[in-house]
């Protein structure tokens, strides 16, 4: 038709103009879009969000050399950039690491000889006498408080620098305060660790250095009970069996089977375990720390452990995985002094548990320590003091803020409160003041409990 | 990048395209420079076509299906997806408060008065019988009177996450002390009572543990903004036999001057008694929110020295009942300044290094000072009244200081006062009692020796 109207020669023009026309278009349009994705506008907003988008680029490809810290601007975004200086009164927008820095104070410092292989100290193979000997001399400080009641350390720790996460602190201090209501009440001392003692032992291997220390720093403890940051208590009324570990040394969350037949790299759970003070715990320190190292020892070992343990993903060392391998490859040495408890929780993985708090209540009292009532519940993977966790934010700190409030109402009930709800923080009375508060005696009984008692 | 690389590839591979259909031709000829085929040459144009078409395809599914791996920017689109998720969580965490009480300040109980709790009378017999029928809970151990460590914080988040940075270091800062001297420590998050809300909550707290643990024979009250700086100094219990309050302050500036900051509450002790419980309960008359509190402000303000215009806290409140009732109340308090119970941050924070050259843990005064309170810097809040560079600095100095004396034991000492790391001071030995006897501050303290 539109040959008829114009002539062939200029149909046949048209056509490829149109055609070329076509082409020519189509080429502009995939330029466009891949302008856009370079410039970071890749989400087909309005044209306005385009412009926001691709001038946020911009100024970053400006501000590029800098590196950024995420989630600390999340917080001070919104604020302008004046209320930064020295003279501010506003915390907002105020970096700490502006003030944090290194300075020699003339105290000589001792280091480590780094041609020698890695040690956690010097040798020593003598510490049960040692320690048998300050026992002695030091009455005043009995490693048995009662009979089957030993001395226990909780010790337990975090970074001392503030937390990646704007609320990560916020659940450490909940962490923290819940751990001493416990230990309050079960007459427990607590060591709260933020301090990395070696450099070279960081990350989850920091534990082993400290716990030694702390063994060797304190004759009268017994037993030291390392527990995660991550991991609460649940059930605040329950005692450990002491009697049970009486001829052990060592006493994880975790199953025979899993580690000895199976070699299982989540057999057991190094979060939360109790290590007597004495030299076969030395021993078994000395034998697990090679593979902590930062580095190419970790990385190696973390080889080995991903070939030799079941299901064990591929990544750098870690303290649970080498503990497996010890135990699978050495049960001769060490097993006869490893007690794999499961009878309760001293490690509650929280996945299975926080659903059902309210059916815990409903069902059951605390004392359990149990699948009924657990004692600890322990938020693997949450990591709410960094930026990436293995889990969805909310959840997990929807269910640290639930698992804390369930364990918190167990103390409120001793002066008569508890917590409006499982998620809330507000408190409410459930039992009445009286002019007599001796007569009254809590529920519970966690004001003055038997495993409080001192010897008289 | 090119602009269209199909484009410029099917230019230069014309043979490898596969041919199409078109009709979009009319008859006559194309042209003299392809003469082999119309079809091939209109086919070929076609296929272009056709080609970047697909491609567009592809990208724009690429984009919305958000598989935009060409964007360098990825880790920050997924850092600007998790700045948003947190903000949100925040957010919603701190605003999941109480919700706004219905009852304000004319609320018909502001004119009768109000009571702490029940009328307890008896409470000296009473915990003295408790005690002879309960000796496996001691009130007194290794020469010491049993003592409750209690301070508190809001269950809710701060304005700030550096403040529950801070909160959570002087929190470890007392759980050493506590530990050392075998204090028991309570660390409260929940708002116990509405009408004695911020630092009147103190009040109720201090008496709930009184009653609930006869075998407390002190209640030490300390803020949440004060930490030990002398890990090894202890309170002179033996001092205070005939006192039932130690509280930090100056005498002249009580019932001289009338000063509004004569006293600090900051940090001292009840003992656990029926004087107590009446004190508390007296106290109490000025701290119900609203009505009673702004009343009582006009009072404090118009009778103390200095005292601005506000509602009544606790503090000036304490003040005006010890002038005002002072027979019924001084011959039971001390009031303490020969070492820091309550020491002024900034008065003291400059001279840390100084104190580390020339004197030693154990003086708990102006020399090494026991308690330091850093008044006046709520890093907890969003504004504090001091910079924040100099609080935050200030604070961070004062931990390490303190810090570095529970370190001590271990063989480490902080890498200055501010700094997070930590250096080795001493060899790891062979025989570690010997060092246990020689640094552990628990083995030297007079109660415990041998």
């Amino acid at each position: 038709m539109i040959g008829r109207l114009l002539g062939p020669r200029r149909a046949r023009q048209l056509q490829r103009f149109v055609r070329n026309g076509k082409l020519t278009i189509l080429c502009l349009l995939l330029t466009v879009i891949m302008f856009r994705g370079y410039l970071g506008a890749g989400r087909f907003g309005t044209p306005e969000k385009d412009l926001d988008d691709i001038r946020v680029t911009l100024s970053y490809i400006r501000k590029r050399p800098e590196p950024r810290r995420v989630l600390e601007e999340a917080q001070g975004e919104l604020k302008s950039a004046e209320n930064a200086g020295a003279g501010s009164n506003n915390y907002a927008d105020f970096d700490i690491r502006k003030i944090l820095r290194d300075e020699d104070d003339g105290v000589e410092e001792f280091k480590r000889d780094p041609s020698q292989p890695y040690s956690l100290g010097s040798e020593i193979s003598n510490w049960d006498e040692q320690r048998a000997k300050w026992l002695q001399s030091n009455p005043k400080f009995p490693n048995f408080i009662r009979e089957n009641k030993p001395r226990v350390l909780l010790v337990t720790g975090s970074s001392p620098k503030p937390c990646e996460n704007p609320v990560g602190d916020h659940y450490l201090l909940k962490s923290i305060k819940n751990k001493i209501d416990y230990c309050r009440l079960h007459g427990i001392e607590i060591f709260y660790n933020m301090a990395l003692l070696d450099v070279e032992m960081s990350g989850f291997w920091a534990k082993l250095p400290l716990i030694r220390k702390l063994l060797l720093s304190h004759p009268e403890v017994e037993f030291l009970w390392w527990m995660d940051s991550d991991a609460m208590f649940t059930d605040m009324a329950f005692e450990l069996p002491w009697e049970r570990y009486k001829d052990v040394n060592f006493v994880l969350h975790g199953w025979d089977e899993m580690i000895y037949d199976q070699k299982n790299w989540i057999g057991l759970n190094t979060g939360s375990f109790l290590l007597r003070n004495c030299q076969w715990s030395l021993d078994i320190l000395d034998m697990w720390a090679p593979m902590g190292p930062k580095g190419k020892v970790r990385e190696e070992a973390g080889k080995v452990l991903t070939r030799e343990l079941k299901e064990r993903p591929v990544f750098e060392a870690d303290d649970q995985s080498a503990m497996v391998y010890i135990l699978a490859t050495q049960k001769e040495k060490w097993a006869s002094k490893v007690y794999l408890e499961n009878a309760y929780y001293l490690h509650g993985y929280w996945g299975i548990l926080v659903d059902k708090y309210e059916d815990m209540i409903e069902s059951y009292h605390p004392g359990y320590g149990d699948h009924r009532w657990p004692l600890v519940t322990h938020f693997v993977g949450c990591k709410p003091c960094g930026k990436f966790g293995d889990y969805p934010v909310e959840r997990c700190l929807k269910q640290m803020d639930r698992a804390f409030n369930f364990g918190d109402n167990q103390i409120l009930r001793m002066y008569g409160f508890t917590h409006d709800s499982l998620g809330s923080r507000s408190v409410r009375r459930i039992r009445n003041e009286t002019s007599t508060p001796l007569a009254v005696r809590d529920e519970l009984g966690l004001l003055h409990p038997a495993f409080k008692a001192v010897k008289v | 990048m090119a602009a269209d690389p199909t484009y410029s590839a099917q230019k230069r591979n014309p043979t490898i395209l596969p041919q199409t259909t078109s009709d979009d031709d009319d008859g006559g000829p194309r042209g003299r420079h392809l003469p082999k085929g119309r079809h091939g040459d209109r086919k070929f144009g076609n296929i272009r076509i056709t080609i970047l078409c697909g491609f567009v395809t592809v990208l724009v599914l690429r984009g919305t299906i958000g598989l935009s791996n060409l964007v360098s920017f990825e880790a920050d689109a997924e850092s600007q997806y998790l700045i948003e998720e947190t903000n949100r969580i925040v957010t919603a965490i701190r605003s999941d408060d109480d919700p706004p009480d219905p009852d304000d300040e004319n609320s018909p109980n502001s004119t009768s008065a109000f009571n702490l709790g029940p009328k307890i009378k008896n409470w000296d017999q009473d915990k003295k019988l408790w005690r002879r029928r309960n000796p496996q809970f001691p009130y007194f151990i290794n020469g010491r009177p049993k003592t409750y460590l209690v301070t508190s914080s809001s269950p809710s988040p701060c304005e700030n996450s550096i403040g529950d940075h801070y909160l959570l270091k002087f929190l470890k800062n007392k759980i050493d002390y506590c530990r050392i001297h075998g204090i028991e420590l309570v660390y409260n998050t929940a708002h116990l009572d509405k009408e004695m809300s911020g630092h009147w909550g103190k009040l109720l707290q201090i008496r709930q543990l009184m009653v609930a643990h006869p075998e407390a024979e002190w209640i030490w009250w300390m803020d949440s903004d004060a930490l030990f700086t002398d890990m090894v100094f202890e309170i002179p219990f033996h001092r205070y036999r005939s006192s039932n309050l130690i509280i930090h302050g100056y005498p002249d500036m009580l019932f001289n001057e009338k000063s509004w900051i004569a006293l600090n509450t900051g940090s001292f002790l009840l003992r656990n008694s029926q004087w107590s419980l009446d004190l508390l309960d007296v106290w109490a008359q000025m701290g119900p929110r609203g009505r009673p509190r702004e009343e009582a402000g006009k009072i404090l303000t118009s009778s103390l020295k200095g005292r601005p215009a506000l509602e009544a806290d606790d503090q000036s409140a304490l003040i005006y009942l010890l002038i005002s009732q002072r027979e019924r109340w001084m011959n039971m308090v001390s009031i303490e300044s020969s070492y820091c119970l309550h020491g002024f941050w900034e008065s003291l924070v400059d001279r840390y290094k100084e104190m580390m050259e020339k004197y030693r843990p154990g003086f708990g005064d102006e020399r090494w000072p026991f308690v330091t309170h850093f008044v006046g810097c709520r890093t907890c809040a969003s504004n504090g009244d001091y910079p924040v560079e100099r609080c935050l600095k200030s604070m961070e100095m004062a931990y390490n200081f303190a810090d570095n004396q529970v370190l001590n034991l271990y063989g480490f000492r902080h890498r200055g006062l501010v700094s997070t790391n930590i250096k080795r001071i001493r060899n790891e030995s062979v025989t570690p009692v010997v060092n246990v006897d020689k640094f552990g501050i628990r083995n030297s303290l007079r109660g415990n020796k041998g």
